[in-house]
């Protein structure tokens, strides 16, 4: 049995003391310590993405499996079950790499307690590690609970002015969704008598009836995390209190633990329940992107559009994944994890840069930051290419992603064509900013700081990628293919 | 294997009995009653612990005492939480009297052992009364109003509980011309009427004054706000078990034969999940209002007692059901747990308050700054009695919530799981306290030895329990058959 699984869970868990302890050492030492770990991590997790690339598992199956008993008496058990598939393994290298970007970039941002955030850092990443990786679905709600426990800390420790609020607000609203999600995974288990929580046992063999409720409490705690209209209201709050290296995190991982598991949970393990009520997914989908978009234009912090850009993507993700159960069109799967990789990176520039614009220039506010091209030219540019990105535009991957769940969700019903208005309100409030923020005269004689050259390498890493996977997508669509599969032919098999 | 239960029995008479000589000596010295007893319930642990490797049921002092599985697991929980409280109050309880408060603490300590293994009401009742007339007084320990108040309180209503008990009981001689629990609950479930119903209720009533069942739970706030935090402690981490496993030995044992009940509405189950689900849910949003650090924790005391209860209700209903195993065994693992969870975190405010000489919310600003390890021990006890994974806490909700999660009484788990997302409300809330709100000074605060040692302990079993739960639950299901009686 392989072990690179578990390695990638603990070797941040366990290496979470030793950065604290190096870090109350020497604060230095301590941040580099901390990349050369997360580059370890994301040297790891590249293998794990590099084995499902070239060894992809078949339809159904998953690489690199794990499997323990873990917890057993008379009929109850508990595996300690992981593996990975073509939708865990981008997830898994995106996070691992954002996190690798979060430390460096948080050398500058972060300014008390180091240790203590340092050493929550590689928490987050060992239990996010966890969630894409747990096929028991007792072992995948620990995992998901424990990423809430860090990233409470970090908005309420060393967050901004509203911080104790948005962590309160944050931990409330996540802890409750993801006990009614705990709720479900019991009903399921108790009506199977007590048969199995592993995934792969569960998947395609839960019957009908046994299959609404449940699909209903999941979407409660993934449309929570990812958020879906409703229950988004945590988000801007949190984005905006958050420091912008969590930001990154938030958006760039934390979100994708809602998509992935309304790929993994809710199509895998109640296809029929979620293959009949589809039409009410897209349409909570269609809302959160036109929702996200129509307040991302209103709003003055830049940061808070960016957080608003995050529901409007996020709602392409939920809008793809059940599309594909409707048409058989798998491009709505594959496009959805496609569109979650591009997303965390294309939001990871943008958060990161906003928490750097907010530190050389005192304020995040459209109207008041003026003239950037000329103040902060290299800046500028990169927050012009950052919001290309993010809008969608041709040289970056983004426009793939949302390209193929809008084809997808047309092929489902003729009448989600309008979501195709929703890449032009991103469009329209990306534009409005740059004309705002980089294009307007400045203002006085204002000596701000521009960016050092090598800020500008560390800004280029998230966005490079982008640009290569729109050639080189096939390193994700392909492992994605048997994923989107194998959800479609259990969709269908009803 | 039963000499070593005597032998425990014995050790723990000697020296409740002898510790008050201390207060013969001329000087005094300061701890020495403390260390023998920490000593003696040290060595006591041992011995039950080696009884419990393997447990084989025996009867002994004329079946009015029996030892199982069952009896050996409360025996440890509160034996265990009764030398936390020993040793806590190493640097907290000086002066004159210790000989005296260390004598009470190991009457208590026997009386809890004594009640892990009665198989007797009478025997019950006795043990029941060695437990709590000792903590009349030590809730008293403090000589102020407030103190006093307490227990003059708690002892009132326990000696009421006591009435309510022996009333039952008596009604059980009269109708089964035995006292013997296995004979009685045989007795009750040949010939049900109208006086077996309200003996039940009546001892629902009787242990539900310890066990912080809700119409009985109003002495709870008070008298953990008065009495010493230390006594608290002991209060709601250690006797409150025992009414747990008096209610188990009487109470489910009825319920293993008296299905006949089932078919109407007013059975034991369905006594149980109401008293559950209003016990829960008062004790939480009772919780989320309070400014003061030992009435929260009362109140989520009692909610605890709500969440433990649940895994009464399919026991009750059909206690062949898996879904029996299931809840018992959560019950059995809730109350191990949560005598960690509550006793480290009672002991953490107690230790807020013998330093900073307050106890409201306020003194908590900032903790994390002040007394870091204090703070960080009750961060991780509140995570955990908040039932976040994976800690201690999670393992006992995780089989309560299952054993009713899809049968007539999903109702219950739905309200536990709510109950449980409201509880992070408050728990959270004195978390960002200690770790987000400024200190009044930044001053630190020494943190005595002896309640780092507590802490890191109980830290220590809070996340092991956590991460290895395999032990703790198989020797909770294992008690599940003694249950049944004999």
């Amino acid at each position: 049995m392989s072990f690179v699984l578990s390695l990638l869970i603990f070797l941040p868990i366990i290496g979470s003391p030793l950065v604290y302890l190096v870090t109350r050492l020497n604060k230095k030492w301590g941040v580099s310590f901390s990349a050369a770990f997360a580059t370890l991590i994301l040297v790891v997790s590249a293998y794990v993405f590099w084995e499902v690339f070239s060894n992809t598992p078949a339809i159904g199956q998953y690489a690199l499996v794990e499997n323990y008993s873990w917890v057993n008496f008379q009929f109850f058990g508990l595996n300690y079950l992981l593996g990975t598939d073509g939708l865990s393994s981008p997830l898994i290298l995106v996070s691992a790499l954002l996190t690798l970007l979060v430390v460096i970039g948080s050398r500058k941002l972060i300014d008390h307690h180091e240790p203590e955030y340092y050493a929550l850092l590689f928490l987050f990443e060992g239990a996010i590690m966890g969630v894409f990786t747990s096929l028991n679905l007792i072992l995948f709600y620990i995992f998901w609970e424990v990423v809430l426990v860090p990233m409470f800390f970090f908005i309420g420790v060393w967050g901004g002015p509203r911080r104790k609020y948005a962590a309160m607000k944050f931990i409330v609203f996540t802890f409750v969704g993801s006990t009614i999600m705990l709720l479900g995974f019991l009903y399921v288990y108790f009506g199977m008598h007590f048969s199995s929580f592993n995934i792969t046992d569960l998947s395609g063999s839960i019957p009908a009836g046994l299959q609404y409720l449940p699909l209903l409490a999941s979407f409660v705690g993934f449309g929570v995390k990812l958020p879906v209209v409703p229950f988004h209201t945590w988000l801007p709050d949190a984005h905006v209190e958050a420091p912008a290296p969590i930001s990154v995190l938030l958006a760039g991982v934390l979100l994708k633990m809602g998509g992935y598991g309304f790929l993994r949970v809710s199509l895998g393990l109640f296809p029929i329940a979620a293959s009949q009520y589809a039409w009410a997914f897209m349409i909570v989908g269609i809302v959160s992107m036109f929702y996200g978009a129509v307040v991302a234009l209103l709003a003055k912090d830049m940061k808070r559009m960016i957080a608003f850009t995050s529901i409007n993507h996020m709602g392409f993700v939920l809008f793809g994944a059940f599309a594909t159960v409707v048409s058989g069109n798998l491009l709505g799967i594959q496009g959805a994890i496609f569109q979650m990789f591009t997303h965390a990176l294309a939001i990871g520039c943008l958060f990161m840069l906003s928490g750097y614009i907010h530190h050389q220039a005192g304020t995040r506010e459209i109207p008041l930051l003026k003239g950037m091209r000329l103040t902060m030219p290299r800046t500028a540019a990169i927050l012009v290419l950052a919001s290309a990105a993010a809008m969608g535009l041709p040289p970056f991957a983004s426009f793939l992603a949302e390209f193929l769940v809008i084809s997808s969700g047309i092929s489902a019903y003729a009448i989600s064509g309008i979501s195709i208005l929703v890449p032009v309100i991103t469009a329209a409030y990306f534009l409005w900013m740059i004309k705002r923020v980089v294009l307007s005269a400045p203002e006085g004689s204002s000596s701000v700081h521009d960016m050092s050259r090598s800020d500008v390498l560390a800004f280029a890493v998230y966005l490079v990628p982008l640009v290569l996977l729109l050639v080189f997508s096939y390193v994700i669509l392909t492992p994605s293919q048997p994923v989107a599969q194998y959800l479609w032919s259990l969709a269908k098999a009803t | 294997m039963i000499d070593l239960l005597t032998l425990s029995i014995v050790i723990l008479s000697l020296s409740s009995l002898f510790l008050p000589l201390f207060q013969l000596a001329r000087r005094p010295s300061r701890n020495w009653p403390g260390y023998i007893l920490a000593a003696v319930l040290a060595v006591v642990l041992l011995l039950v612990g080696t009884y419990s490797l393997s447990p084989q049921r025996s009867v002994w002092f004329g079946s009015l005492l029996a030892a199982d599985q069952l009896g050996a697991l409360f025996a440890l929980v509160t034996l265990g939480v009764t030398l936390f409280v020993t040793v806590a109050s190493f640097d907290t309880v000086k002066g004159v009297n210790n000989p005296v408060y260390y004598s009470l603490l190991s009457f208590t300590a026997l009386g809890m052992l004594l009640l892990s293994f009665s198989q007797d009401l009478l025997m019950l009742f006795v043990a029941w009364e060695l437990m709590s007339l000792p903590t009349y007084v030590l809730a008293g320990f403090d000589k102020n109003a407030r103190s006093n108040e307490a227990a003059v309180k708690y002892a009132i209503i326990g000696a009421m509980s006591s009435a309510i008990i022996l009333y039952a009981i008596s009604i059980a001689y009269g109708l089964t011309g035995s006292t013997l629990i296995s004979t009685v609950v045989k007795g009750f479930v040949a010939q049900p009427n109208l006086l077996t119903g309200i003996a039940v209720l009546l001892f629902i009533a009787g242990f539900g004054f310890k066990m912080s069942i809700v119409p009985f739970h109003m002495w709870i706030p008070d008298a953990y706000e008065g009495a010493p935090t230390t006594i608290s402690t002991l209060l709601a981490a250690g006797t409150k078990k025992a009414g747990f496993i008096a209610a188990i030995r009487v109470l489910l044992a009825v319920s293993t034969l008296y299905i006949i009940t089932q078919n109407s509405l007013f059975t034991i189950a369905n006594v149980f999940a109401v008293l559950a689900l209003i016990t829960m849910t008062l004790g939480n949003v009772a919780a989320l209002t309070q400014k003061s650090m030992t009435r929260l924790l009362a109140y989520s005391s009692i909610a605890q007692a709500g969440y433990i209860l649940i895994g009464f209700v399919p026991f009750a209903y059909n206690p062949q059901s898996m879904a029996a195993t299931v809840g018992m065994t959560g019950a059995l693992v809730q109350i191990v747990t949560h005598a960690i969870m509550k006793g480290v975190a009672f002991l953490a405010a107690a230790l807020v308050i013998f330093e900073l000489k307050r106890g409201d919310m306020g003194a908590f600003s900032g903790l994390s700054k002040r007394m870091p390890i204090t703070a960080f021990t009750l961060s991780i006890s509140f995570l955990a009695l908040a039932g976040v994974p994976p800690l201690a806490g999670f393992w006992g909700k995780l089989l309560l919530f299952l054993s009713v999660a899809n049968s007539q009484f999903g109702w219950l788990a739905v309200a536990g799981i709510l109950n449980s997302a409201l509880s992070i409300g408050y728990y959270g809330l004195v978390i960002k306290r200690m770790y987000m709100d400024e200190p009044e000074s930044n001053q630190r605060v020494h943190e005595p030895f002896w309640y780092i040692v507590i802490f890191a302990v109980a830290v220590g079993l809070i996340v092991g329990i956590g991460i290895f739960p395999q032990p703790l639950i198989n020797f909770a299901s294992g008690a599940v058959p003694a249950i049944f009686p004999k």
